[in-house]
């Protein structure tokens, strides 16, 4: 089980075990993270679950579909290179330690 | 062990029309579920716990065949789940998001707006309700659904008569016969603009439903833009008539939105918060299942009351007021969950990025005609139903 580190808005970390197949979101949720609101549950419809992955794992999670692209520039906190919707991103062995920061609202 | 779901039978309908927040407080207050007899509904009225139903929809289910809904405007997606919605609602989304709204739709809105404003604008007084919002309201309805040549006048009676045919308990002869004209005119605008919008393709709804992979069949067509006037119209127009009120009655809160139009986004959400345009929803239980403690039979519909979780005190102090700059928190006003309003980020832009601060700006000192004369009635729809102002012309 891949672990996933969660930065929250504060300095907080919360490092999670993490089931591949879940969604970062869904794990956030399931761990009280601050900061991810997720009202839509994973519909990429609210984007309030909003996080900034690590650059080098952008790469590797291929592209970002029209829908999240759009809705990304308008989530609460300003778009950064990273920035995802973490209800769209699966968790995998690929993703194992790396560090899910949740931008500040 | 758990509990049994509690009653209340001692409120009037009319009670709920008029003012449903005293109940709504009353009911938080008992039980986590509680039926209320006089709508004839076991209402869920605490914001976590609609939180935690809208997070679980394979017990809590929108399926229902038998639903009003579903008779007056055929099967359609508001009464689906899982991938049979998500089906439906992804054919709908290339025109509701939020970069689509500011490129393809904010330029016609802020026409619209201007000429609806321009109407009134001579004449230094006016009733909001019919002269501004509902015009407003069901002309960028109409744009977006790509109904070209329907006038605002019978959007919004395509709208209001499929509310009333969908709320029609009592099966009365004439609202159900009013809401199958609706219906047909629906059908038959559809009818005449779809190749236009196979045509040309578009950001209307027509034209993505057109576009949608897999293809929309003409049934799906049909009930889905009868789902987006349903539910559509009458929101846009009671936020942009709450959140003008909210601000006239706190001059002050407005001084501090109007020197800071970042602000109008926040004050949009608060008014959306105080006033609810879509107080109540139901859902289905698959199974037998505890709300906080309540045990609820599988079968059974329970009404997931939003606009008392967003007056829930657990969660918001001093709910009843209105305040811009109360701490920051989210709320239910456009649900939660799959089902999460489509027309989200159309009502943001075109209420608190357009047509409300364009009101403001065009009508000088604005202020309530007498604050007697303003009529706020509702609960399922809950929102400005008369508002007089005035203005220095």
């Amino acid at each position: 089980m891949p672990t996933i580190r969660f930065l929250s808005a504060d300095g907080t970390e919360f490092a999670v075990e993490a089931q591949n197949g879940r969604t970062l979101m869904e794990t956030a949720l399931e761990n009280s993270v601050p900061g991810i609101i997720a009202e839509c549950n994973g519909s990429a419809a609210c984007a309030t679950c909003h996080v900034v992955l690590p650059e080098e794992i952008m790469l590797a999670l291929g592209p970002i579909s029209e829908h999240e692209n759009d809705m990304l520039d308008f989530a609460e906190a300003p778009r950064e290179s990273g920035s995802r919707l973490s209800c769209q991103v699966k968790v995998s062995d690929a993703l194992d330690n790396i560090s899910v920061r949740v931008p500040a609202a | 062990m758990s509990e049994a779901v509690k009653v209340v039978d001692d409120v009037a309908f009319e009670e709920l029309l008029a003012n449903p927040y005293p109940v709504f407080k009353r009911v938080r207050d008992l039980g986590p579920v509680v039926k209320v007899e006089a709508a004839n509904i076991m209402m869920v009225t605490r914001f976590d716990d609609i939180m935690a139903i809208e997070r679980d929809p394979e017990t809590f289910s929108s399926i229902n065949p038998q639903s009003l809904l579903n008779t007056v405007i055929g099967p359609n997606l508001m009464r689906k789940d899982g991938d049979d919605h998500a089906r439906e609602r992804v054919a709908m989304d290339p025109s509701l998001r939020p970069g689509v709204v500011k490129r393809c739709w904010a330029d016609s809105m802020r026409a619209i707006c201007d000429d609806v404003i321009s109407q009134i604008e001579h004449k230094g007084e006016a009733e909001l309700f019919e002269e501004l919002a509902a015009p407003i309201a069901a002309r960028a309805l109409a744009d977006i659904l790509g109904f070209d040549g329907v006038d605002w006048q019978t959007m919004a009676l395509w709208s209001q008569s499929l509310i009333d045919g969908s709320g029609n308990y009592s099966h009365n002869p004439e609202i159900a016969r009013k809401a199958r004209e609706a219906a047909s005119g629906v059908e038959s605008a559809v009818d005449r603009m779809l190749p236009h919008h196979r045509d040309n393709p578009n950001p209307s709804m027509l034209s993505s439903m057109l576009q949608a992979d897999p293809a929309q069949t003409v049934e799906q067509i049909y009930a889905n833009i009868k789902v987006a006037i349903g539910g559509g119209l009458n929101e846009t127009r009671d936020s942009i008539l709450t959140l003008i009120l909210g601000l006239l009655q706190n001059p002050d809160q407005f001084a501090r939105v109007r020197a800071e139009p970042s602000l109008w986004g926040q004050a949009f959400e608060e008014a959306v918060r105080w006033i609810s345009p879509i107080g109540m929803y139901p859902r289905r239980l698959t199974r037998d299942v505890e709300i906080s403690g309540t045990l609820v039979r599988k079968g059974e519909q329970v009404g997931l009351c939003v606009g008392a979780a967003n007056h829930d005190d657990r969660r918001f102090s001093d709910p009843e007021k209105f305040d811009v700059f109360r701490e920051k928190k989210s709320h239910l006003a456009f649900g939660a969950g799959s089902h999460f309003c489509a027309g989200t980020w159309v009502s943001r832009a075109l209420v608190s990025q357009i047509a409300v601060p364009m009101v403001f700006e065009r009508l000088h000192n604005l202020r309530l005609k007498d604050p007697e004369l303003v009529r706020v009635r509702g609960w399922v729809f809950r929102g400005p139903t008369h508002m007089p102002v005035v203005w220095d012309a």
